[in-house]
Order: C-alpha cells, then structure tokens, then sequence
C-alpha cells in the first residue's frame, strides 16, 4: 500500500455534498469527481460576496459553516433584507443557469466557510444530470426567490409585467400625471366647473385665496354632481360651500398599496400627494385600478354592492384566494394583515346594514365589537369570530327587554351569517350570541373595573382578549366611552398591568425549539413550535401592557409599538427589530397556512421544524431573542418586587 | 553517531529535486499579494518527539487565490527505519501493519517536494515538522528544504495580540495553542484531530481565518502578514 490516492478530495467534501439536496442524489463517483473540483474560502462576517448588477458569478457558493443575507439597495442606499442563508444553502445558482449578473447584493453575517464550485463543473451538472437543474428550477419558484424576483422587476422592468406587483412596488409619486389644478376658495362653483372643464380633470383643489400653496380642500366630479347639479344650487355660490375639506393626503413615497388600503378604508377616491409638505398632485382610485387590473378594491367594491346577506357567503369565501395571491406576490405580512381586515371589516359592515334592514332598526344605538386577534387586526386565512355587542344603557325596564329581544335576534342571525361566509365559530364563546358579551354599556365598564382589579387568571384572560377591542359596525362613540373607561380605572391603578406583565415574562422563549432541531436529526422527536403562542403572542403581549399603561388607543400590535417608539417608551433600534422580528413570524405563519390550504388542511399555527428552511430558523432565532429584549424592558419597568 | 555519519557522507551530493526546490526560491518576492502565492499547508505525524523518533504520515493541501484546493491534496504513509511494534502509533489510528507496506522516507520525500513546488509552506507548530522534514531530507536528498514558511502559531498571537485588548488593557499571554482548542475558540468547521491530512485541513482553515482577520481584513500582501506576525519568515537555509 502506497498511502491514500493523492487526488483524493479528502471526505469531508463528499460528507457535505452527502448531506445535501440536490448532491447528495448524485452517484457516488460523480459525487467524489465533483468533491475533487471544490475549493475551499474563508469570508469574514461582513464580507461582500456579490453585489446586485455587478458581480460576475464564477461559483456557487455551498456555506460550510456561517450564514449571510442578500438584500438589494435602492438608489438612496436604503436596504431591503430578501433572504438570509445558512449551512448547506447555496448562493449564486440563479445567476450561474441565467448566465447573469448577480441580482441581489449577498454579504456575510457571520464569519463564514464556502465550499465553491467553479461555475462550469456546476453548468456541467444542470446538464447532465436530470434531478439537478429540476431542484433548482423547482426552489426558484419558491417563495424566496419569488420575492426576489419581484423585486428584481421591479428593478429592472418597465411597467408591462404582472400588474398586482405595482400596488407593492410603485410609490404614489410615481402615478402623479400632472401637477394639481387648484383654484382659490372664493371663486364661484361656475369657474370651478369651466375650469375643471378646460384642464380636463375630475376634480380641483381648493387654495385659501391669496394663498395658493395653503390648499383647504377639494372639489370632485361628485361633489358637482350631488351638491349642486342635484339640489339645484345657485351656480354662482362660492366653491367653498360644495367642496369637501380638508383634503386626504398620503405621502408620495408610499406604495399604491398604502394608498389603496387608505381609499377602502377611509371610503374615499381622491388622495391629494404630498412631498415635503407641499401638495403635488391628486390620485383616483381610477388611478389605482388602472395599476391592479382587479383584485382587491374590485372585490371591495364588489362586498359593498350586495343588496342580500346571501350573495355575502360566495364573496366572502373569496378573499383567501385573494390573500394567497398577495402573499405570493410578495406583499408584507403587516400588509396582508390589513387588507385581511378591511375585507373582514366590510364583509361585516354589509352584513349587519342588511341584517338592519331585515329586522328594523334596533331600540338604541349599539357597537359591534371586534376583539382579540380581530380587534387587533391580526386576522390570517380563517379565524375565529371573537365579537360582541355593545348597546345603550336602556332607559327603562321595557326598553331593556325591547333590547334584550332584539339584540338576541340580531346576534344569532349575524353569527349564522357569519359561520356561512367561512368564519368558524369561537370555540371559547366569545361571541356577541353568548348573553354575557352582548350588554349595555355600564355592563361592560363594570366588566372592565372587575377585570383591572381581580388579577385571577380568567380576569387577566379576559383583559387580554377584551381589551383589544374596537369598533367592528355600529356606533363608535359607545366604543370610545369605554375606552375612555378602562384608561381611567388603569390610570388610579396600574396593579393589573403588573400581573399582565408578570405573566407575559413568564412565557418561555422557544430557543430550545431550535437546539432540539438541531441535535434530533432524524425527525422522531416530534417538537413542533406553535408560532402564535410561542412566537407572536409575546409581542401582542408587550405592546398591550405599554399601550395600556400610556393610554395608547391602537390595537394593532405593529401600531401600538410605532406609536410606543414615536413617544420614546421605546427606543428607535429595539422597536424596529421588534417590527421586523413580528412581521417576520406573521410571514412564516401566513406561508405555512397557505402550504397547508394548498394541501387541502385546515390551517393552524404548529411549525414542524422540518418544513421550514435554514433561513427561516436563522431568522426565528432572531426573532425569538428579540422577546427576550422586550421581556428586558418589562422588567425594569415592572421590577420584581 | 558514527553509523549515522556514514550514511550522511554517500548523500554529499544534493538530489535533483532539491535543486530545484533551491532555484524556485534563489529570488522571492514578498510584495505581491497573498492571492498571488501558493501556500501547502502540511502536517506530519511523529512515532514520537524523541531525537530518534520519526516521520510515520505526512498530509498536505494546496491553497492557491487564498482558497483551499480540496482537490489537491497529499496523502502518505511513510515506513519508518525503526518499527517497534510498542510504539504509540495506536492514536494516529495507523497500524504497525500498514507501516510496514508504506513506502520509506527516501520514496515519499521526493513526491512531497514535488507537491510543494513554489509554495509557501504553512503548519501550526511548524518548527517541529519542519525539524523532522530536513533532518530527513539532509539524511536522503543531502539538504534542507528552501521553501518559505509560516507558523499560523503565530499568526494567531499575532492575532490575540492586535485584537483581544481585555478590559485592564493588556492582552492575554497566555493563550492555548493547542489546534483542537483554537478551533473551539474561533468556532472553525471541525476536523477529526490525529489524521495527518485532516490536522492539514484544519490548519489550512486556520490560516484563511487568520490571514483573512489579522489587522481587520487589511492585509493584502505577503510582507504585511510578515509583519503583522514578527518573525514570520524562517531563515532561508
């Protein structure tokens, strides 16, 4: 024996090659031939790899040990994290089958060890060797390289590809045709109308005379239409008296998508553009559904047509096609999130209009309230309904049981309706059916005195789930009494926030999810995380005790925290790793619900560690320390006594 | 001793590959940068460290454009003049048996230097290797190797010196220096120890660490990792 074969590639090679897909289905001697061509590198952590539009690609990057991200940065150097990588994850397949520059910038986050593989003994693989080019064709489809894709189309496109990515991509600014058309408010509705005539446009914008970039209003089509035209106005009245003020604005670096969301939820069509407090131009809704085709303002619009409760059911079942669309587009959770709740939202608002309509009006004015995940606007595919009805304190006995019968009625109608449009019932009860979350106002401000002064465990339950609360349909001003209620009895005692808060530090961090992972390799150990509980639940947790201890009105999690950095209780740096880390889990959730729909399963929120790549336990990892940073917080302000 | 002289005198005259290897080296430049160079980085297994212990394994692996070329590697088992059956060769997990089929020191010698052709050599502990590698070299080609070494020893003090400051402002002089125990300290991939060519491996991983972190990723040629790490560079023999 002469010793080991000198162009032996030694086996740690062919072991990591061994390990992962697609190599590891190579026969063994190719496998050995391509471990004899690999090389080996060294890249410290914050080394540029590639850099988007730039890099020539002259390997693929198999990482040893390490991980990086890839990111792409906009013309003013703001950068968009696509995609973190980790051991045995590749770079640079992409570009290399593509015959490309590199499309996203990629640097190291941790001191990192590649295995390289020379681009031609790479190419020589997609080509021969079937399995190969499929698994890359196959992952280029996946969610990640999705995203990246849209982006790069972003990027690099004109506007001719897939029309629903401009809502994400294209800034309002960009829309703007023209500058805005004003005229001054003491002109008559006559030369308003000439002028609106002469220049071609549906609306104007109303100045404060002598003053012209102090704009006060706005004049539309509509507004022409309805308040003169049909009332028979005097058209020499000023332009003052017909137009509607003060205008809406948005700012002209927000996406479509921002303005879209703002159109449906406010029920307006003009948005007058702002950059730099001046007004720069108005955009339709016109606008806005050139850029999407259809999707979801149609189907908005759609919702608030039906003139019967039934035509509600189809509807309703589908906005989570629509949703499934958005995500694979690449929109963000906190996005989807919102667009989930306005759909909800007026689903809700047609179905109880009707549901008036049908029963006659109800003896006193009442709410209906949206609470837990719902009143937070946190809603995925299919949650649970979590409402309840609050009415007027009745005036006598009769009323009240005027009411009583009613609000009975109304409740187990709604429900019915609701469980028909795909909104499963509340397996806890709470729903406005259950007599006990349908009550007159002084009953629930009792309910919210009793919760914030018996720290029992069903009280704290409650709190966490009632206080969430906001106004689903009906009479807001019921709602913000009782908000007004639950800041007063916190404000005398914040004792209830000290057990909230206890409780949510005693929740335990699921790092060890990872290390079990990582040390059961071979998948009998059966760990799975419940990324609600676990993962997101802390967060809601943390921003309900702050923004109940500063009297903070929002209900979303995402913005209660801005509102918490924007008021300093929360430092500028924790609060956007807190965003990033939460919208990072709603990501991971929302994907694994659609795998699931698309399986044909019913969704839920368990993880299988399995299911999910490299990248997204890398960023979970993350996610997770970051609890323990809020959990910081809590604990200087609520120290153990 | 006497023997031992007699069997240097017929090697007077020095073999081809040595003279090679010497004309490689007659003028070398260190201002080119690190990528321009070829490294091997070997590692050698001892029966002991005695005076008259020997060379039983060598393992290489060549660095060129500051990767590790897995593919080029060198592998052997080498027959030592003295087999002793009792000798501790259990923990490089290489039996007697397989010695005695290996080829002898005067065989392997030649090949090794043929694989390092023009490149730097590197090992953690180099001094020692190098000890065995020209004692034996002189005893069979009739001269030492030329070829440039670097100690990643060094270059890790070098390393602990420039950027572990602790808090009283002074560093740690104390530092292990053992190779398993820096890989647990820098979090290297980890090879299994007491294999000539995986202990090569993994001083190879060290170095691209070390050269890559030394000063904050500022060095670039070979004379400012020369410097980073006074003295780098053994003398030319």
């Amino acid at each position: 024996m002469k010793g080991n074969e000198r162009a032996a590639a030694p086996e740690i090679v062919a072991e990591f090659l061994g390990r992962i897909m697609p190599f590891k289905e190579l026969p063994l001697d190719t496998l050995r031939q391509v471990a004899r061509q690999m090389k080996v590198d060294f890249f410290p952590k914050g080394t540029r790899l590639l850099q988007a539009g730039k890099s020539e690609i002259h390997y693929l990057y198999l990482i040893q040990q390490g991980g990086v991200k890839s990111f792409i940065m906009d013309d003013e150097g703001v950068e968009t994290l696509k995609d973190f990588r980790g051991e045995g994850d590749y770079i640079g397949a992409l570009g290399i089958i593509r015959g490309a520059l590199a499309n996203l910038d990629v640097e190291t986050v941790e001191d990192t060890f590649c295995f390289l593989l020379p681009k031609a003994v790479f190419l020589d693989l997609i080509r021969n060797q079937p399995g190969f080019s499929q698994y890359y064709l196959k992952s280029f489809s996946e969610k990640v390289v999705a995203t990246a894709y849209s982006e790069l189309r972003r990027h690099r496109m004109g506007r001719s590809g897939d029309s629903n990515l401009y809502l994400f991509s294209i800034q309002v600014g960009d829309i703007v045709r023209q500058a805005p058309r004003t005229i001054a408010a003491d002109a008559s509705i006559r030369e308003a109308a000439a002028k609106m005539a002469e220049f071609r446009v549906a609306s104007l914008l109303i100045h404060e005379p002598g003053d012209e970039e102090q704009i006060i209003g706005i004049v539309t089509d509509r507004d022409l239409r309805n308040k003169v035209l049909a009332i028979g106005r005097d058209y020499n009245e000023s332009i003052r008296a017909v137009m509607s003020s003060p205008v809406a604005t948005v700012l002209s670096e927000s996406t479509c998508f921002d303005a879209l969301l703002k159109m449906m939820s406010d029920s307006i069509h003009h948005l007058a553009v702002e950059r730099k407090d001046k007004i720069v131009g108005v955009i339709t809704s016109h606008d806005i559904a050139l850029l999407q085709g259809h999707a979801p303002y149609a189907l908005f619009k759609e919702i608030g047509r039906q003139q019967s409760i039934e035509g509600l059911h189809p509807l309703s079942q589908k906005i989570p096609e629509m949703i499934r669309n958005l995500i694979k587009e690449g929109a963000r959770a906190g996005h989807i999130a919102r667009m989930i709740a306005i759909l909800n939202d007026q689903i809700l608002a047609r179905l109880l209009t009707l549901l008036e309509v049908e029963l006659g009006p109800p003896p006193v004015d009442y709410c209906w309230l949206l609470v837990g995940s719902e009143g937070r606007r946190e809603q995925t595919f299919r949650t649970d309904q979590d409402n309840a009805i609050i009415y007027e304190d009745p005036t006598d006995e009769t009323q009240a049981q005027e009411c009583e019968a009613y609000f009975v009625r109304f409740a187990q109608q709604a429900i019915d309706h609701l469980v028909q449009c795909g909104y499963p019932l509340c397996p806890g009860g709470i729903m406005a059916v259950n007599p006990k979350w349908r009550q007159p106002l002084s009953v629930w401000k009792d309910y919210f005195t009793h919760w914030t002064a018996v720290p029992e465990p069903e009280e704290v339950l409650n709190a966490t789930i009632f206080f969430d609360f906001r106004v689903g349909f009906g009479k807001a001003a019921l709602a913000d009494a009782l908000r007004q209620h639950l800041h007063e009895v916190t404000r005398k005692s914040e004792l209830h926030l000290l057990h909230l808060a206890r409780q949510c530090m005693a929740a335990r961090i699921p790092l060890s999810f990872f290390k079990n992972f990582i040390v059961e390799k071979d998948g009998e150990h059966k760990n799975k995380l419940d990324i609600k509980v676990q993962g997101l639940t802390p967060f809601v947790n943390f921003s309900r005790i702050l923004a109940l201890k500063h009297c903070i009105r929002e209900t979303n999690t995402l913005a209660r925290l801005q509102v918490l950095a924007k008021e300093q209780i929360l430092s500028e740096e924790l609060w956007k790793e807190a965003v990033d880390a939460y919208e990072m889990q709603m990501q991971v959730r929302l994907v694994h619900q659609l795998n699931q729909m698309d399986a044909g399963e019913q969704p839920d929120n368990h993880i299988d560690p399995a299911d999910l790549s490299e990248l997204d336990r890398r960023m979970l990892r993350d996610a997770f320390e970051v609890i323990e940073r809020l959990h910081g917080v809590l604990k200087t302000i609520f120290p153990a006594s | 001793m006497f023997a031992f002289l007699k069997k240097l005198l017929p090697q007077r005259s020095v073999h081809p590959v040595l003279l090679a290897n010497r004309r490689r080296f007659a003028e070398f430049d260190q201002a080119k940068l690190l990528t321009e160079y070829c490294f091997v980085v070997l590692d050698t297994e001892l029966t002991g460290l005695g005076y008259r212990d020997e060379i039983i394994s060598i393992g290489a692996v060549k660095i060129s454009n500051m990767q590790v070329e897995m593919g080029t590697v060198f592998h052997r088992l080498v027959r030592p003049l003295n087999l002793s059956p009792n000798q501790a060769t259990f923990i490089h997990h290489i039996t007697p048996e397989q010695l005695r089929t290996a080829a002898p020191i005067e065989e392997v010698l030649p090949d090794f230097i043929e694989f390092c052709g023009d490149a730097l050599l590197v090992g953690h502990f180099l001094e020692i290797d190098m000890g065995y590698i020209n004692r034996a070299a002189k005893r069979v080609l009739g001269g030492t190797l030329a070829n440039p070494t670097i100690d990643t020893l060094r270059l890790v003090k070098a390393y602990k010196e420039t950027s572990y400051v602790c808090d009283y402002g002074y560093c740690d002089q104390s530092f292990p220096c053992n190779l398993d125990e820096l890989v647990t300290e820098f979090k290297l991939p980890r090879f299994k120890p007491h294999d000539a060519l995986e202990d090569a491996l993994q001083t190879a991983y060290l170095f691209l660490f070390m050269a890559k972190k030394l000063n904050g990723g500022q060095v670039k040629t070979l004379r400012q990792l020369h410097q980073v790490g006074q003295p780098l560079l053994l003398r030319q023999s």
